[in-house]
């Protein structure tokens, strides 16, 4: 069966993306309860789990939000059980208020968060450094390297927990998580048993909070004085150059060390919040010169620095602080040669060309309902004379609409931000606000702004496109799905706020959208679409591909008008040398770009 | 040692044939690396996989340094050239698919800009959708690249590993055509390569 490869026997090594090592270390951990909202490059934890749980014994659920699925994992905790959330680095912030508390309360069974950032952004809105969050909250943040990393260090990471009763942050990036390496397995623990006492320490009145304060400081006390840092960090080579680094930043720097031909002591870090003081300053002192080679913010580089000052230690350190390196964007060996070139004064150029080839930017899938929504919405305004819309978009597949030609999208920065930020332009704009939403992030931060929208009463059309599926980070479920879980109906959500003016229509049929969006835009309340039609993918991934149809364009009818690769946009078509072709491999054979409002002239039919 | 470029666009399944190779290279005790990047779009995005086999930490490639590139599309073979050395082998799957901000403005495929920039290396062209099409599935047109890859001799892996990879990646019911399909793949290019000497 699928994911087999996760269950073998110590000594094993699999070829694991570091997503997968993450589940096996579940599994080697004794793990009870654990708990997500989908988020790249986090994703596949969930995808491995979901289909594995029952097999390695873990509960597992996609909660509706990420704050949902902390506390669904804390609660386990609670009760002496071993419990996992995990999330991209934006979804930290969601579960930010649980978060922090949590850290007060502590953990009776080992309880891990992890955090998968993503630096230079290949899927996010941000580059965040969670470390700066654990660090905030007073968690343990630990750093693996690789997926052998991830593996052990999950396994570490609940052993710490439990002891010191405290939660721990681990903290991957898209450079772990999704990179794939031999990994060895390891043994697999028993789990926990189930015994849940009540205490003071888990209600945080005034009282009891301030006693927490103590605790937090008296368990990362424990941690500085541990085992764990021995067996986390490590250090190597013989220079009075001094590298501290951690994360997948260290991957690169042996290779860089190499490609300048210069040498150094490699100070990795693996335990980076609360820091192991004295033997970091016991190597600092040994060296000539300092250099912070981190993913992300200066984290290691501030609290050593400051450590630093305290003791006096005046070294020349080169690092994000003192911008010697940038803080933005991810790290690779060019760059970390670049950066230690200039300290270690030998040359090294990064050698790219520039070739000017036209872009590729992110498209929707052929045959995806978003598309058909977003032609019709176009449309529709169109033909109300209404220009310059104020359109807010949110995460997920849908924000592609800002791309051309539909450029629908121009204001988005955060879960469920498209319906806060609608109510915020209606109280003074001019223009028609006009916005939209997916069904899974409607679910997860929709619903608090809608209730607000209705009961403050402010007037816009909001558009919730309803595919069924958490489709951009590869297909999970949603409060929608079934079975086994219950089905939510968002129009009866819809409704039961109170909004009346509640439409359903589905995007391939275009001409009853088409009329369906114009009475939403001409209503003088606030009005809610919900665009209703499965995400292609999925109907892809359930039907033989005998069942697929494909679409083509009759050259003697077309008449080369070019609204169908203009307006619609399908990514299946193609022009050449003028004249417009489907390309048959893509092709998803949805039918839509078939109808008479994208070709006037019936030229494209069913490929026989 | 060796690094490998993938290039494709998304929905390829280029994916797979990164993890054939670093499979196979595993079978024989070495060590394998791999790391993907596919950006926002589930289908039509494009697409970069890295595979780097022996003792490398660093699954990202350092500019310059690939012995060889896969590219499964045109296009985006030619985005990544500065991946490849200079005396890097490019395979190259006869693949073009239309960034829609050209479709949309009614201009061709940039043939002629992409035929210049890959010139500069060693090309061999796999006919891999071709090999995929008579055997009548076309998802098998990377099983006909691994094929090719295999054949360059720069892989440094042995057939029997990349077989082996091939069936522990894949259904059994799929067995059969795609080493069908490695078997194409690994003829063509020697074939070509002849022509190019
Ligand atoms: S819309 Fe119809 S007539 Fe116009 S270019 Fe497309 S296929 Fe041809
Ligand atoms: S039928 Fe038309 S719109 Fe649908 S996927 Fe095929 S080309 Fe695209």
């Amino acid at each position: 069966m699928e994911y087999d490869l996760l269950l073998g026997s110590e000594g094993k090594i699999e070829f694991l993306l570091g997503n997968e090592a993450v589940v096996r270390g579940l599994y080697e951990a004794g793990v009870s309860v654990a708990a997500a909202y989908p988020g790249t490059p986090s994703s596949e934890i969930g995808d491995v789990l979901y289909k594995l749980s029952d097999r390695i014994g873990i509960k597992f659920e996609f909660s509706t939000n990420e704050k949902v699925a902390l506390e669904v994992a804390s609660a386990a905790s609670a009760g002496g059980l071993r419990s996992f959330v995990f999330m991209k680095h934006v979804g930290l912030n969601v579960a930010m208020d649980s978060f922090v508390s949590l850290s007060g309360a502590g953990v009776k069974g080992g309880m891990v968060v992890f955090s998968a950032d993503d630096p230079s952004m290949h899927s996010s809105q941000n580059e965040q450094d969670n470390r700066f969050l654990g660090k905030f909250a007073r968690t343990i943040v630990i750093e693996p390297s690789s997926p052998q990393e991830l593996k052990d260090y999950i396994v570490h990471a609940f052993d710490i927990s439990e002891e010191v009763g405290h939660p721990v942050l681990i903290r991957s990036v898209t450079r772990i998580s999704h990179v794939r390496a031999p990994v060895r397995l390891g043994e697999v623990k028993k789990k926990n048993e189930w015994k849940y006492k009540k205490s003071a320490s888990l209600v945080l009145l005034p009282e009891n909070a301030y006693k927490a304060q103590m605790s937090i400081v008296n368990r990362l006390e424990k941690v500085r004085s541990s085992k764990y840092n021995a067996i986390l960090n490590s250090v190597y080579g013989d220079s009075s150059t001094l590298i501290i680094t951690s994360g997948a930043a260290y991957n690169y720097i042996d290779e860089a060390l190499q490609m300048l031909n210069v040498k150094a002591r490699i100070l990795k870090i693996g335990l980076s919040f609360p820091l192991d003081q004295e033997m970091i300053l016991g190597e600092v002192e040994k060296a000539e010169r300092v250099i912070f080679v981190e993913e992300g913010g200066p984290f290691l580089e501030e609290q050593v620095l400051s450590l630093c000052a305290i003791r006096s230690i005046n070294k020349k350190f080169y690092g994000k602080i003192n911008g010697s390196i940038s803080t933005s964007y991810e790290m690779d060996v060019d760059r970390v040669a670049g950066f230690l070139s200039e300290i270690y004064g030998m040359p090294f150029q990064t050698k790219t060309q520039n070739l000017n080839l036209p872009e590729r930017a992110p498209v929707l899938c052929p045959g995806c309902p978003h598309r058909a929504t977003y032609y019709v919405a176009k449309l529709a305004m169109k033909q109300r004379g209404i220009q310059n819309a104020i359109v807010p978009t949110d995460i997920g597949c849908y924000s592609l609409g800002y791309y051309e030609p539909y450029q629908l999208g121009d204001y988005c920065f955060s879960m469920g931000s498209s319906i806060g930020s609608s109510s915020g332009f209606t109280m003074e704009a001019k223009e028609r606000v006009v916005s939209f939403i997916g069904d899974s992030t409607f679910f997860h931060a929709g619903i608090p702004g809608l209730i607000n929208a209705y009961h403050n009463d402010h007037n816009f059309v909001l558009v919730i496109m309803d595919n069924y599926v958490t489709a951009m980070t590869g297909g999970q479920p949603t409060p929608e799905t079934t079975p086994p879980f219950k089905r939510v109906d968002i129009e009866s959500v819809v409704r039961g706020i109170g909004i009346k003016n509640v439409y359903s229509m589905d995007p391939y049929d275009l001409k009853n959208s088409l009329d369906t969006f114009k009475k939403a835009l001409d209503s003088n309340e606030l009005a809610v679409i919900i665009s209703k039609r499965e995400c292609a993918l999925e109907v892809d991934r359930k039907r033989a591909p005998s069942e697929a149809k494909v679409f083509q364009i009759n050259q003697d009818k077309c008449n080369l008008c070019y609204n169908c690769v203009k307006n619609f946009a399908c990514a299946a078509f193609y022009v050449d040398e003028g004249r417009v072709y489907i390309d048959p491999e893509l092709c998803d054979g949805c039918s839509v770009c078939s109808e008479p409002l994208v070709c006037p002239f019936n030229a494209i039919e069913v490929k026989p | 040692m060796v690094s490998l470029v993938l290039a494709g666009v998304g929905g390829q399944g280029i994916i797979t044939v990164a993890n054939i190779v670093g499979k196979a290279a595993l079978i024989e005790g070495k060590n394998a690396l791999m790391t993907e990047l596919h950006g926002m779009a589930q289908r039509g995005g494009k697409i970069v996989v890295e595979v780097r086999i022996g003792d490398y930490k660093s699954a990202i490639i350092p500019a310059r340094s690939a012995d060889i590139m896969l590219a499964f599309e045109e296009l985006e073979g030619a985005r990544n050239l500065s991946k490849l050395k200079e005396s890097g082998v490019i395979l190259l799957n006869r693949r073009m698919i239309h960034p829609v901000s050209l479709t949309m403005k009614i201009q061709d495929y940039p043939e002629r800009i992409i035929a210049e920039a890959l010139s500069k290396y060693k090309t061999i062209n796999v006919e891999a959708d071709q090999i995929a099409m008579n055997l009548g599935n076309r998802r098998v047109a990377n099983t006909a690249m691994v094929g090719a890859t295999f054949s360059t001799g720069l892989l440094n892996l042995r057939e029997e590993s990349l077989i082996t990879a091939i069936k522990e990646s894949l259904p059994e019911k799929h067995w059969d055509i795609n080493t069908k399909a490695f078997e194409q793949g690994k003829i063509l290019p020697a074939f070509e390569t002849a022509k190019v000497a």
